[in-house]
């Protein structure tokens, strides 16, 4: 079901992509350069700009009017030495915003920095489209999603029709036969129906056929009862919805986040542990997407400031904090331990190995089954991460079976022992 | 050579009772009750057709549509702001101080789980008794008041408390106002008395001990001029005597001593082939008793004329000699000792459990002789521990019947419950008009006063303790309180007005100008040491200066008393603390209520504990409900027959019968308080008391030691020390190199994790089975499911009695008939817990293999495989497996922690905690193996040797207890097993065990 709904999301995106593009290549004559522009403006720009709003630095809104081209592609590439050698548009700026003073970026081309310019200037002329895009393609993909039918609502549907269907037919046919019966006490023989089809009455008389009917109808209900109740408990594809509409394909996925910059017990502890707020407020206490919302704070960062109570006039956390209650996506059983720090830490497994790709999930679902079948398959298929690792060296030397040629994979190295996990 | 000694648990065991072979005959005491279900409720009864297709139906109806709902909703609930040290997942460890000894906190996601003994404290050197362990679970207890109680008001606030105790305090003039409270050896606790007593000049301050040790403090200041209980340094002792001193179990400073004590007797010891010698005199057998080299009964009446006549066979003067006439045993035993005391001057210590001045200033007079003092005895580095005084409390209830105190303010004191005569301290306290407790519940006291401003727990509050001279701890919160209460110094400090009033701050004032000054550290350092030590003073000499002929006479009088007028029914009763409740202020501790007592194995009650053959000369049957009566005081208790109690006396624990203590500690024992006797200025242990039957039921007492029995097979291997110096392998028995066996040989290419158990460092004391059952969520199943064999430690510590031997005879089995040998026993100690063998026939017998053997050397056990079938424990040698018989997490029923919001906040979230229906047994703690493996990979090198510990090994006090790899040669285990002290047990049916035992040596002189 996961796959059918991958699908249908992949084709639904595709066509919005196909349709935006034809939209924006009919009038936007630099699609290119803003395109490649936009990416960039979010990875370089937003953490201390905002199109119309003094966040860290002024608001960009204009910018191109206010400067010169050429000054600003210096300017964004090395503004200290700018300010340095005393231009004075540059020192002006530097007093107004002191003592914070504009990062240099060396790496962007001229090309690039126009690139962002050339976006800039495209969102300033399209106000109001803005903030309609933003909302109506979040919730294009949320509905998306909601809209999903388990495999199990799917069946049980199909099966009520089928019954529906049986039944209609049984009933039929018993008040066709009561009637017979009715009408032959009344003393009317009837003469003997004339066969609508006499091809397929013979074919329901026909025992291999019914037979073979039988069969399969026995294997079809049997497989699908057998693939359900193995599947009980197996919420691959869970993906609630969370208190806030934190997107992974723009923290990770767009502007390249660490995963454990948030998640930072991955590396050292059992949990991976989900942020806590003060972590997303090293950032969001000034990035505030206001650019997309008619200079108002993103409603989704909003509900950070609500949780923690906090003031971005004042910059102050207030006594009113309310923690934010996220619905747990993985849910691996008590009775099962897992430790993040092994498998990321020592084994070097990518978060992707088990979160699937993480940095494309606008929202979060959960990729894996989470089944002890595909525990056990990766540890009997996956090579201990041992080069380097001393922990390992009397293993690796004493282990006879590794003598003999086999691979050093978690499960010879006792990683299918049930006290590995269960205690 | 192997000895054929026979070895037993209980005397039921010994004689064959036909209740115990019943019971013994299966690995499950009771049988299912099939029959039952069959013949009555079950399917005899008209169950029509119909309604059994109906609940069917409903049944598979419900099922279905309880299936249709997907999965529960969790929810995952982050910090707002996550403390820089907290790592979800990953413990902190903070320093405190639990009763003088500096301890870790392990605290995960800021609650404590468990307490572990500080490395760095000089007491306890990183181990902790069974209290400690237990203490952590008292802090979530829910029968503790949440909120201040004013005239009967639970919801005060603690404005309308102070309000009200400021304006009573204020209206006071010319009464006197009492502080009572138990040691108090808080520097800072001190300092906050002395400034409400600057405030409020008509104040005193007394300090008041359930069990108190104010005649050994008076009877140096009457020796030595010196009113202090000293230090005891038995690890410099080569010959202990002991006159009913069980320090060992309860006596000052157990930790300490269990430690010193075993410093001469281990391994290490024994391998420069010195071993000390410890004789104990005493009439119940103790814990201390149960662990001697010779143990000579005596009653309380001859303990006195004891240590005279020991006196004077040291040499020492005394105008009347004394012997010991009616006991030609002791009158020999004390002779010899004299003789192995004279020959060890300097290296000889004798200690007295008597809280009578005139004997301890007797014992003073021995040890002066023996020149102890300055080497075994510190009385210049005074141990404050102890300092409570039993006249001062006597006069402060002269003072309250007479009207003269205003109000009194009791401190960790409940003498409503432990005070000798409960009905004249409720009539005094009554003659108050205002009366303040600092309890945490509303126990014996504390319901007699109208404020009751409960006092923080240890790991809720700041605090400070100086348990001996120069050595200061640091006790620090580890979590915000959990109920609404406050630090009772913090209550003083604003009761008296002080400018300081957050008692955080009052503390490092004092230590600023104290502790940090003279050892010049910062606060900083010291809170994460935890303690400090500021060095000894010097010893200045201590010449005796008692009067020996006084002491004697008190001495007689005092004995004549107790043995006067033997007729038929009247005893003399000797008064004890009980190991594992000890003087009742943790009796709502199911833990320990659980903990069986390391002598008679009972749990969950007291009991008279009585010779059997006594027992049967006066006419009584094994747990016979008696009547014991001292003046107007009776308490009905069980008899319990225990082999090495002396004859004409009988022994009874406190601690029990609390009647405010909260839901575990209800009906549980009688309060033996009462018979006490107040004589001389002390309150003594010893009395006379009447018993009479009561012609009631047999009661049941919940007694572990007869359960999980070994059918006879000898598993306790000992020997001599004489023996031993001639051959280390002495008494090991036959090593078996048997080849054949069932089972495949494993291969342990990186771990072997193995353990060692010395049975001659053991001393029985208890502290690893709390540790455990902390360590591994081990439920608490109470007192009915005890008695049904039901208990669910994985450790247990089993005590087997044998005979004393006669050279180097052995007894006859049938000589065990004769009763009085009963009283001549020797007692060995053996930790028991899942062997993890190599070849484990439980492995072999699970039809699900729901337990499984590692390539580490353990067998694991998955419970969520298990089906409960219980093959296994039936087939475990060792008897070590425990079966859920029902839901203890999440069942009312069960005097169990784990069944509330509060209590089960101390679970160990690293364990799974186990359902109904399945076996359960000792891990090996492989969490902590598994959390010491990661470590070990996350820094990328090889696990080091002493990173891992098991609980029970992190506890053990005397470090009994060695767990490690047996594949790292350098390892520890690796040494202690190959001593050539090391057996295996059972190791005849070739399980071929993990865990490798030392023998018990005795250090028995055939003088």
């Amino acid at each position: 079901m996961r796959s059918i709904s991958l699908f249908l999301r992949s084709v639904t995106k595709s066509l919005i992509l196909f349709t935006t593009l034809t939209f924006t290549g009919v009038y936007v004559s630099h699609a290119q350069s803003a395109a490649e522009g936009a990416t960039l403006f979010k990875q370089k720009c937003t953490s201390c700009h905002a199109l119309d709003k003094k966040v860290v630095g002024p608001a960009l809104k204009g910018v191109s009017d206010r400067h010169k081209e050429d000054w600003l592609v210096k300017w964004i590439n090395n503004a200290p030495s700018m300010i340095a050698s005393g231009d004075k548009e540059a020192v002006a700026i530097a007093n107004e915003y002191k003592p914070m003073v504009m990062t240099a970026f060396p790496e962007l081309t001229p090309d690039n920095v126009k690139g962002i310019l050339a976006y800039i200037k495209a969102e300033e002329t399209k106000p109001a489209a803005a903030p309609v895009a933003g909302p109506v393609s979040g919730d294009g993909s949320q509905s998306a999603s909601n809209g999903e039918v388990s495999n199990f609502e799917l069946g049980g549907v199909i099966a009520i029709a089928v019954i529906a269907l049986l039944v209609i037919f049984v009933l039929n046919r018993v008040i066709k036969s009561l009637e017979r019966v009715a009408l032959q006490k009344q003393g009317v023989v009837l003469e003997e129906e004339v066969a609508s089809g006499p091809a397929f009455r013979k074919l329901l008389k026909n025992k291999k056929f019914i037979f073979f009917i039988v069969l399969v109808l026995v294997i079809f209900l049997g497989s699908a009862g057998w693939k359900g109740m193995w599947e009980t408990g197996v919420h691959q594809g869970y993906q609630p919805v969370q208190p806030i509409k934190f997107s992974h394909q723009l923290h990770a996925g767009i502007n390249k986040i660490d995963c454990q910059y948030c998640h930072t017990g991955a590396y050292k502890s059992k949990n991976a542990s989900i942020p806590s707020l003060n972590v997303c407020m090293n950032c969001h206490n000034y990035v505030q997407a206001t650019e997309k919302y008619n200079g108002e704070i993103s409603p989704e960062i909003q509900k950070i400031y609500k949780a923690l109570d906090y003031n971005p006039d004042t910059k102050v956390y207030g006594p009113n904090k309310k923690p934010v209650e996220w619905i747990r996506i993985h849910n691996l059983q008590d009775f099962a331990y897992f430790n993040h720090s092994q498998h990321v830490k020592v084994a070097g497994i990518q978060c992707q190995k088990c979160h699937g790709p993480i940095q494309t999930m606008s929202e979060v679902y959960q990729y894996s089954p989470l089944t002890m079948k595909w525990c056990i398959n990766c540890h009997k298929e996956t090579e201990v991460n041992h080069k380097g690792n001393a922990y390992y060296d009397r293993l690796i030397a004493a282990h006879s079976k590794l003598k003999k040629g086999e691979k050093p994979t978690a499960a010879v190295m006792g990683g299918l022992e049930c006290g590995k996990c269960h205690y | 050579m192997e000895s054929n000694k026979k070895y037993w648990k209980g005397l039921e065991e010994l004689q064959k009772t036909p209740d115990f072979v019943e019971k013994n005959k299966g690995e499950f005491a009771e049988p299912l009750p099939i029959e039952e279900v069959l013949n009555e409720a079950g399917l005899s009864t008209i169950t029509p057709r119909r309604d059994f297709l109906k609940a069917m139906g409903f049944g598979l109806g419900a099922v279905t549509l309880a299936a249709c709902q997907t999965a529960p909703v969790h929810k995952s609930i982050p910090y707002l702001i996550k403390p820089e040290e907290v790592v979800p997942g990953i413990p902190n460890y903070y320093t405190s101080t639990y009763n003088g000894h500096s301890v870790l906190v392990k605290t995960r996601e800021g609650r404590p789980i468990k307490i572990e003994g500080n490395p760095n404290c000089l007491l306890s050197k990183g181990r902790l008794d069974a209290n400690g362990q237990a203490s952590v679970l008292d802090l979530y207890d829910v029968s503790k008041l949440k909120n201040p109680v004013l005239n009967n008001n639970e919801r005060a606030s603690w404005a309308e408390v102070d309000q009200f105790v400021v304006t009573e305090l204020n209206k006071l003039v010319g009464k006197k106002i009492r502080i009572v409270s138990s040691t108090l050896n808080s520097p800072s606790g001190k300092a906050v008395v002395a400034d409400f007593i600057t405030k409020y000049p008509n104040t005193k301050h007394i300090q008041v001990d359930a069990v108190s040790y104010s005649g050994i403090i008076k009877a140096n200041e009457v020796s030595f001029g010196k009113a202090v209980l000293p230090h005891y340094a038995i690890d410099k002792a080569d010959v202990i005597v002991s006159f009913g001193a069980d320090f060992l179990g309860t006596w000052i400073s157990p930790v300490e001593f269990n430690r010193q004590y075993v410093s001469n007797r281990n391994g290490a010891s024994l391998a420069k082939k010195k071993m000390s010698r410890h004789i104990q005199f005493e009439t119940g057998m103790s814990l201390t008793g149960s662990n001697a080299d010779a143990r000579i009964l005596i009653k309380p009446s001859e303990q006195g004329i004891a240590l005279l006549s020991l006196y004077s066979a040291l040499g020492g003067t005394v105008s009347a000699p004394q012997k010991l006439t009616n006991n030609p045993k002791a009158a020999a035993a004390i002779s010899i000792a004299a003789k192995e005391l004279a020959g060890a001057k300097g290296r000889a210590l004798v200690v007295c459990g008597s809280n009578d001045t005139s004997t301890q200033v007797v014992v003073n007079a021995i040890n002066s002789l023996l020149g102890s003092y300055g080497t075994t005895i510190d009385l210049d580095n005074p141990s404050f521990q102890h300092a409570g005084s039993d006249a001062d409390f006597v006069d402060f209830m002269n003072e309250a019947k007479r009207g003269e105190v205003g109000a009194v303010i009791f401190l960790n004191s409940n003498p409503g419950y432990d005070y000798v005569n409960p009905k004249e301290f409720t009539e005094a306290i009554n003659k108050i008009p205002l009366k303040i407790s600092f309890a945490d519940r509303k126990d014996e006291t504390a319901s007699l006063c109208q404020v009751i401003a409960p006092n923080h727990h240890y790991l809720e509050s700041w605090n400070d303790s100086n348990p001996f001279e120069g050595y200061y701890t640091i006790g620090q919160p580890t979590i915000n309180p959990i109920y609404n209460t406050r630090s009772a110094e913090q209550g003083l400090l604003i009761w008296a007005g002080n400018p300081v009033k957050d008692y955080y701050q009052y503390i490092q004032n004092n230590w600023a100008k104290t502790v940090l000054a003279a050892s010049g550290k910062t606060w900083k350092e010291l809170l994460q040491t935890g303690s400090v030590y500021l060095g000894a003073k010097p010893s200045a000499t201590s010449a005796f200066a008692g009067d020996v002929n006084a002491a004697s006479q008190a001495i007689l009088t005092n004995s004549s008393n107790l043995a006067k007028g033997a007729s038929k029914d009247t005893v003399e009763l000797q008064v004890y603390q009980n190991v594992s409740i000890g003087d009742g202020k943790a009796a709502n501790n199911p833990w320990l209520q659980e903990l069986p007592d390391p002598v008679s194995k009972v749990t969950w009650d007291n009991y008279i504990a009585i010779s059997p053959k006594y027992a049967e000369k006066l006419g009584y049957a094994e747990y016979d409900l008696v009547k014991v009566t001292k003046d107007d005081y009776s308490v009905i208790l069980p008899l319990l027959f225990q082999p090495g109690q002396a004859q004409g006396t009988i022994s009874i624990a406190v601690g029990y019968g609390r009647t405010h203590a909260g839901k575990a500690a209800k009906e549980v024992g009688k309060n033996a308080y009462p018979f006490l006797s107040f004589i001389n200025g002390t309150l003594q242990t010893t009395s006379r008391v009447t018993l009479s039957s009561t012609g009631e039921l047999p009661y049941e007492l919940a007694r572990t030691q007869t359960h999980h029995t070994i059918e006879g097979r000898n598993i306790i291997r000992e020997t001599t020390l004489k023996q031993y110096l001639q051959d280390p392998t002495s008494g090991t028995g036959k090593h078996f190199q048997n080849k054949v066996g069932l089972w495949k040989e494993y291969e342990h290419p990186g771990h072997k994790w193995v353990m060692a158990i010395d049975l001659n460092a053991c001393t029985g004391c208890g502290a690893c089975v709390v540790a455990c059952n902390v360590e591994n969520n081990i439920p608490v199943v109470g007192r009915d499911e005890v008695r049904r064999r039901r208990e669910m430690h994985w450790i247990r510590v089993d005590r087997y009695y044998s005979f004393e031997e006669k050279g180097n005879s052995v007894t006859e089995e049938n000589e065990i008939n004769h009763m009085e040998d009963a009283d001549n026993v020797s007692v060995v100690y053996q930790p028991m817990l899942c062997q993890h063998c190599d070849h484990a026939p439980c492995e072999t017998v699970c039809p699900v293999l729901a337990t499984v053997h590692s390539s580490e050397g353990l067998s694991h056990m998955a419970y969520n495989r298990c089906i409960g079938t219980r093959y296994c424990a039936n087939n475990c040698p060792y008897k070590v497996r425990r079966f859920n018989w029902f839901n203890y997490w999440n069942d009312s029923r069960f005097e169990n922690y784990m069944n509330n919001e509060f209590t089960q906040l101390v679970l160990n979230p690293d364990v799974t905690t186990r359902s109904r229906g399945v076996m359960e047994k000792c891990s090996m703690c492989i969490q902590r193996i598994q959390a010491g493996k990661l470590t070990a990979k996350l820094d990328k090198r090889k696990v080091v040797d002493g990173e891992i510990q098991v609980a029970c090994q992190q506890t053990c006090p005397t470090n009994a207890i060695i767990f490690g790899d047996l594949n790292d040669p350098t390892s520890q285990v690796a040494k202690a097993l190959s001593s050539e002290r090391t057996y295996y047990v059972l190791e005849e049916i070739n399980t071929q065990p993990g865990i490798g035992y030392q023998t018990k040596v005795r250090n028995t002189a055939e003088a």
